[in-house]
């Protein structure tokens, strides 16, 4: 058993509160893009979050069942329709005038944003606390 | 070993590691949903594992089920890394304070 794989576990979890992080930037960024290259305008993305073995060549059986990393499964892109803004002078209006504007909720990815960072601030600790108590270990060599 | 306290003593440090790897997968599965929060049942698992047996791990109950089915707590879990870091620095003191009386007497022979 050692303290070295819960490095890996809460290092997963950092590498997912990034990618998370990472995508609702994008989506702050592109609140107002109106072409793809899928076309229409952006669709808003999320990643989905799904339990992951921390796979380690020295973990033993009973490790790796009691070690659950996290990973991102697969990234969702939302669902409901663009917004039509009238702008009739706009290249991408359509026949009536109206543009489909990105369906943006600021606030939303704000506080997206902010619970990845408090999750990523909580793996961080995780690590410091586990450093903490292997460097210990290490100190009982120099009693 | 040493002795028997030494040997409680290193039960206790498995133990406590066992749990802080618990923690952190918590803490890295605080937004998956349908996580359930992991823990072991300390008592318990100390005295199995004292007889040469394997801890028992639980899921612990009574804590908020959120919208997507997950019920990890970051306030608890940030008091179980606090907790099991002093309780690790306890038994790594005492350890210490062992190997000092085994050194000690080594020395004393010379």
């Amino acid at each position: 058993m050692s303290l070295f794989s819960s490095l890996s576990v809460s290092a997963s979890g950092m590498a997912a509160q990034r990618t998370r992080a990472a995508l609702l930037v994008e989506n702050i960024a592109n609140a107002e893009t109106t072409r793809t290259q899928d076309g229409g305008p952006y669709r808003r993305k999320d990643a989905i979050f799904q339990t992951a073995p921390v796979a380690s060549d020295f973990a033993s059986e009973l490790d790796s069942q009691l070690q659950t990393g996290v990973m991102v499964s697969a990234i969702s892109i939302d669902p409901r329709p663009p917004e039509k803004q009238y702008a009739p002078g706009h290249p991408d209006a359509d026949a009536d005038g109206y543009v489909s504007m990105p369906h943006m909720n600021p606030a939303e990815d704000m506080v997206d944003l902010t619970g990845a960072n408090r999750s990523y601030q909580a793996n961080v600790a995780a690590i410091s606390s586990v450093k903490d108590m292997i460097q210990k270990t290490i100190d009982l060599l120099r009693a | 070993m040493i002795d028997s306290l030494t040997n409680s003593l290193q039960h206790y440090m498995d133990l406590l590691t066992m749990r802080q790897k618990l923690v952190a997968s918590n803490i890295a599965n605080a937004d998956t949903p349908g996580y359930k929060t992991q823990d072991i049942d300390f008592q318990t698992s100390l005295e199995s594992v004292m007889d040469g047996g394997i801890p028992h791990q639980v899921e612990v109950k009574g804590l908020t089920i959120k919208n997507d089915g997950n019920n990890v707590d970051l306030d608890r879990e940030a008091r179980l890394l606090a907790e099991n870091d002093l309780r690790f620095s306890i038994a790594t003191n005492l350890m210490k304070g062992a190997f000092a009386t085994v050194k000690e007497a080594i020395k004393e022979n010379l």
